[in-house]
């Protein structure tokens, strides 16, 4: 296992990062369901241009005991478009409320505000990304985490077939007990249509699904 | 170990096996559009079309220019095809524009004579 993640810490290190497309095309509406070891969340957002989404997210953090609820802002740095790729630079912050149920903070209500940069490099056939945030929750909890894709296509279709991609995804929270999480997935796509399933190395299901109109 | 190894198979089945009956009608709709290119229609070739979601912005961009009758783009090539109403057409600077603002780049543009 030790030689699994320091393989891919390394794969992240030295290939360009991958794509979470935070960000829209012009006037585009995304919904996101996002359910993993450590939390379920939503976001919707709309992105009135190509470089900037706005929208409303929800996050449960299930052994945390807190609920998250902000708006969701992120920015298209920089992107890269080469003749057979792209690679995007994105800043993802968010300001809101924080609620917890877990002991001395039971019933409480702080403001939260989180920030982080998501990279992404993707061709046809392949796929790296990584992002990190840190999330600051006043007196409930404060946070970072990071983590990494690679992925890649097992056949190349043609706009409107199903798209399929295997990936593997790394996590690395610091102040966790297990503080690195792997997980290996598969990424289904089709129309408007992302859905994504796996399961990491502690058996916890992940499920995921983007709608795009 | 097993449950993930039965779950990931299962999913690489459903994923793999229609994809490829779906590339057959991929192989038809380009088929189709290559015998429907006619005068006026503009060929342009875009930096960064990689998936899905580019190629529907684009046709999300297109298709609300009154000018344009369709587009068709091809992700293995990186060309956009447009298609335009009779007697219409639009200018190398504003398809240029569109593109840029969809968030693309414009390697060059051909139009049918």
């Amino acid at each position: 296992m030790k030689y699994l993640i320091l393989t891919l810490m390394g794969l992240v290190m030295f290939t360009p990062p991958v794509s979470a497309r935070p960000v829209s095309y012009p006037e585009g509406w995304t919904v996101m369901l996002n359910n993993d070891g450590d939390k379920n969340t939503a976001h919707v957002h709309y992105s009135p241009t190509a470089k900037t989404s706005i929208g409303y997210k929800v996050e449960n953090w299930r052994d945390k005991e807190m609920v998250l609820n902000v708006v969701q802002m992120n920015n298209l740095l920089k992107r890269w478009n080469k003749k057979d790729s792209q690679a995007n630079a994105y800043l993802k912050s968010g300001v809101g409320v924080a609620y917890s149920d877990a002991g001395d903070f039971d019933g409480k209500i702080e403001p939260a505000v989180f920030t982080g940069l998501a990279l992404d490099w993707e061709d046809r056939r392949f796929f790296t990304s990584y992002e990190n945030r840190y999330t600051e929750a006043g007196e409930i909890d404060d946070f970072y985490t990071q983590s990494a894709r690679v992925g890649v296509a097992p056949y190349i279709g043609e706009y409107g077939d199903l798209h399929t991609w295997l990936m593997l995804q790394v996590e690395h929270t610091p102040e966790a007990k297990d503080n690195f999480t792997v997980t290996p997935l598969v990424r289904l796509f089709k129309d408007v249509h992302l859905l994504e399933a796996g399961m990491n190395t502690r058996g916890e299901v992940l499920f995921n699904y983007v709608f795009r109109y | 170990m097993k449950k993930l190894t039965l779950l990931l198979t299962a999913l690489i089945l459903v994923g793999v096996t229609p994809a490829y009956a779906g590339h057959h009608e991929g192989e038809t709709h380009e088929t189709k559009t290559e015998a429907a290119v006619q005068s006026g229609d503009v060929h342009v070739s875009v930096n960064g079309l990689v998936c899905d979601f580019c190629a529907r912005a684009l046709e999300k961009t297109f298709g609300k220019q009154e000018s344009v009758e369709g587009i068709d783009v091809n992700l293995e090539s990186k060309v956009v095809t447009i298609n335009f109403n009779d007697g219409q057409t639009l200018d190398d600077e504003t398809i240029t524009k569109l593109i840029t603002d969809a968030g693309y780049n414009v390697e060059g543009i051909h139009r049918v004579k």
